[in-house]
């Protein structure tokens, strides 16, 4: 059964076996995403994965189906975090400074090693690079659906994306050496 | 739909990074949050009940027979003795369109 079918059940029967299948569907997606965005808070992550699903039951007649579903809940999830973020310091936009990953220590980074590394690069981005990366560059989005989720330019996205890469780069030690290989 | 720079090795390593989160739970406790079926029917049909009552209401009770005639020269010379109270029968009228019209558009 097609995503449309599924949201035609919900918003005709209020059917929540349907919504249910659209929960399972996305949440490791949506979950992903906000574990990223919250800097690895998996408690935060959920609490604003689950609100986000409430309000996409809440909002599904808003759905225009102009746009891939998932764009669409991508969508309410940034804006879910970005009402938490406004409030909590810790999640602040701001950078952390440019020094490389500790953990990275070694001149020939392992792959394993440079995964963890990453986990660890990525928390350091401005946020809005960090979510221009997860959405295109892990969930495969476009950056045309990236700026609609983000609501900013195409541009501002396209420079995000390319602006946060070049920090991850400098930030893994080991990049350069797996990079060569 | 494909990412941009799919060549690119931080590409690889993001795109492997991204591993499926198990559901333990998730699904079951957002369903269990749901708010209980909502009788969206119910809210717009009262809406248009009352526009209906209303309507007839007014059709019965406004005083028809003593509304001034109303012709260009009356609405020409702004008198107001025959326009006040044609203005008050636009309102009412104004008022149960619009709340007929909002009962149509229902949309919470």
């Amino acid at each position: 059964m097609t995503d449309g079918d599924l949201i035609a059940r919900v918003l005709s029967r209020e059917d929540q076996h349907a919504f249910a299948e659209l929960v399972r569907r996305y949440q490791s997606p949506v979950r992903t995403f906000l574990a990223r965005m919250a800097r690895g808070d998996a408690h935060l992550a959920d609490d604003l994965a689950q609100e986000t699903f409430l309000k996409a039951w809440r909002k599904l007649h808003t759905y225009r189906g102009t746009a891939r579903f998932s764009t669409w809940l991508f969508g309410i999830a940034y804006n879910k975090f970005r009402s938490v973020a406004r409030q909590r310091k810790e999640l602040a936009l701001e950078d952390v400074d440019d020094a490389p990953v500790e953990a990275a220590q070694s001149a020939t980074a392992s792959r394993n090693e440079l995964r963890l590394d990453l986990t660890e690069a990525l928390k350091q981005l401005h946020s809005s690079e960090r979510a221009a990366i997860v959405l295109c560059c892990q969930n495969g989005l476009s950056h045309e659906e990236a700026s609609q989720v983000l609501d900013c330019p195409l541009g501002t996205v396209k420079t995000n994306v390319l602006r946060g890469k070049e920090k991850l780069k400098r930030r893994l030690i080991g990049y350069q050496d797996y990079e060569s290989t | 739909m494909s990412p941009p720079e799919e060549k690119d090795p931080l590409d690889v390593l993001l795109r492997e990074q991204s591993a499926y989160v198990n559901d333990d739970g998730f699904t079951g406790r957002v369903i269990a949050k749901l708010p209980r079926r909502r009788r969206t029917w119910l809210q717009p049909v009262l809406l248009l009940g009352a526009t209906a009552i209303g309507s007839t209401l007014a059709l019965w009770w406004l005083p028809w027979e003593s509304l001034p005639p109303l012709d260009a020269s009356a609405v020409l010379s702004l008198n107001s003795q025959v326009l006040w109270p044609w203005m008050m029968v636009l309102l009412v009228a104004g008022s149960l369109v619009w709340a007929a019209l909002a009962a149509i558009q229902w949309d919470d």
